[in-house]
């Protein structure tokens, strides 16, 4: 049996006390998360992992809506799932200073191959790689659930706050806003997702651990 | 009456990958399985196809000439004197290269898929109007590509094309596989291609000179069941398509001479 535990933002508490609180006195081992509309990043879920471990729970499953968590949780080798908000209104984080857009978000489903272009509005979220001569083009971020092994360009009208993350990063190019960037030579480190974006007037890429 | 024909497109985007090569022999071996097998030249600006099969002489009419109804179907087929199985069907004179549409393409597909169990197009390289006309009459296709970066990119976009033609099942052929190669990492491994490709793989086949040979002589490696690496490979491919579970051979086992066994020991990584 697996107890589906529910965490938001919208209380304004402390999440970890929230989780403590619901865990302590639970019998049942296996457990489910749903972040809603949390926006944790991997060092949260380690510690949230941690947490569980102490209580001799283990996390089977994680839902959330902010792509971000999700892509965190992939990243550490966790069962995912991404839903839709059910109400937009409340889209508001109290574990990040950043306020969340309410661009809207684009989701793709598929490999984008070698002459294939996506272009969107607000964020595009792709499920699926970008293979070498394929390109994702967006307003907002660029997240990738998979390979970016081609071009993307996020902050397509001018946004210097937009990221471009994947869990494989290998592109042969990146563009941000109006930089450029040719994508690192070395194959980067399996199951390490990273993001780019401009620091400093540069595109630099890091591992994805934190958003900020 | 609608039979159950397999009508397979055989493209890879890039040219001189072995497309035609493929074609001819996948042809051979299907008909030696006692299917009954049409092979079709879509490629008619540059068509070659009646070369490989050794039936350049005997052609007198074309598709073409059927869609006018200047000549019966059976009369423009030219039956292999080999293999009775298989016949030929050109679907063009190189000499009038504006007459064919997808719509005529249909036709003769839907013509030749009365009579035979299996019909394979043989498609022109490049995605222009050549590719478009042998799509639209294809149920499946089979992509080739080698270990090559260009040729794996030009396959990656034409796979795209293929899914947004609502092509199913496709699967990948990689051809002139070099496992000495491989094993020495100066060529794109099965993995790297099949990474990025994401197709099921239906068959390797293995660098062979016996192919410029055979191409030359007008006779498919298939045919005389020749026991060459090549004509291994490409029977193995005929027998996977009809059904049959045959395991895919190991680039890293093959051909491998004692010093190169010794060479890839020491390349393994222990730790």
């Amino acid at each position: 049996m697996v107890k589906l535990i529910k965490l938001s933002s919208i209380a304004n508490q402390d999440w970890r006390e929230v989780l403590i609180e619901k865990i302590e006195d639970l019998d049942i081992e296996d457990i489910e998360l749903d972040f809603n509309d949390l926006l944790l990043n991997c060092d949260d879920i380690k510690e949230i992992n941690s947490l569980c471990c102490k209580s001799r729970k283990r996390i089977i499953n994680i839902k959330s809506t902010v792509p971000e968590t999700i892509v965190s949780a992939k990243s550490l080798f966790f069962k995912s799932e991404l839903y839709l908000k059910s109400n937009l209104k409340k889209n508001i984080h109290s574990g990040s200073k950043r306020k969340h857009n309410s661009e809207e978000i684009t989701f793709h489903q598929g490999t984008v191959r070698s002459g294939e272009n996506i272009h969107c509005q607000g964020h595009l979220f792709l499920l699926g790689d970008v293979n070498p001569g394929g390109i994702v083009r967006a307003n907002g971020d660029v997240m990738i659930w998979g390979r970016l092994l081609g071009i993307a360009h996020a902050g397509l009208s001018g946004n210097n706050t937009a990221k471009i993350s994947a869990l494989q990063l290998m592109p042969v190019q990146l563009r941000i806003a109006n930089k450029v960037a040719r994508g690192p030579q070395q194959k980067p480190e399996p199951g390490l997702a990273e993001q780019a974006k401009i620091t400093s007037g540069l595109i630099v890429i890091s591992p994805l651990t934190s958003y900020k | 009456m609608a039979k159950d024909t397999r009508i397979i497109l055989i493209c890879s985007g890039k040219g001189g990958v072995g497309k035609t090569t493929l074609t001819a022999n996948l042809g051979i071996s299907l008909a030696q399985q006692g299917a009954k097998t049409a092979v079709l030249d879509a490629d008619f600006g540059l068509r070659n196809l009646d070369l490989l099969l050794g039936l350049e002489n005997r052609i007198v009419y074309t598709a073409q000439e059927v869609l006018e109804e200047t000549c019966r179907l059976d009369q423009a087929l030219v039956r292999h004197k080999q293999e009775p199985n298989l016949a030929l069907l050109p679907a063009g004179n190189p000499r009038m290269l504006e007459w064919l549409k997808p719509s005529d393409m249909e036709k003769i597909v839907e013509m030749l898929s009365e009579i035979f169990d299996y019909v394979l197009i043989d498609c022109p390289a490049g995605v222009e109007d050549g590719f478009k006309n042998a799509v639209a009459a294809s149920k499946e296709a089979i992509v080739v590509t080698n270990p090559e970066v260009s040729a794996v990119r030009d396959a990656d976009r034409v796979i795209g094309l293929l899914n947004t033609n609502s092509i199913n099942p496709v699967q990948l052929v990689l051809n002139r596989v070099r496992p000495k190669m491989m094993a020495s990492q100066e060529m794109l491994s099965v993995e790297d291609v099949t990474d990025i490709l994401a197709l099921p793989l239906l068959g390797l086949v293995l660098e062979d000179e016996q192919v410029i040979v055979s191409t030359n002589r007008g006779e498919p490696l298939t045919l005389n069941g020749s026991k060459s690496p090549a004509g291994k490979c490409y029977s193995n491919i005929a027998k996977r398509l009809q059904g049959e579970e045959i395991p895919l051979i190991d680039p890293s086992k093959e051909g491998t001479s004692f010093g190169d066994k010794f060479k890839k020991l020491m390349q393994t990584k222990i730790f």
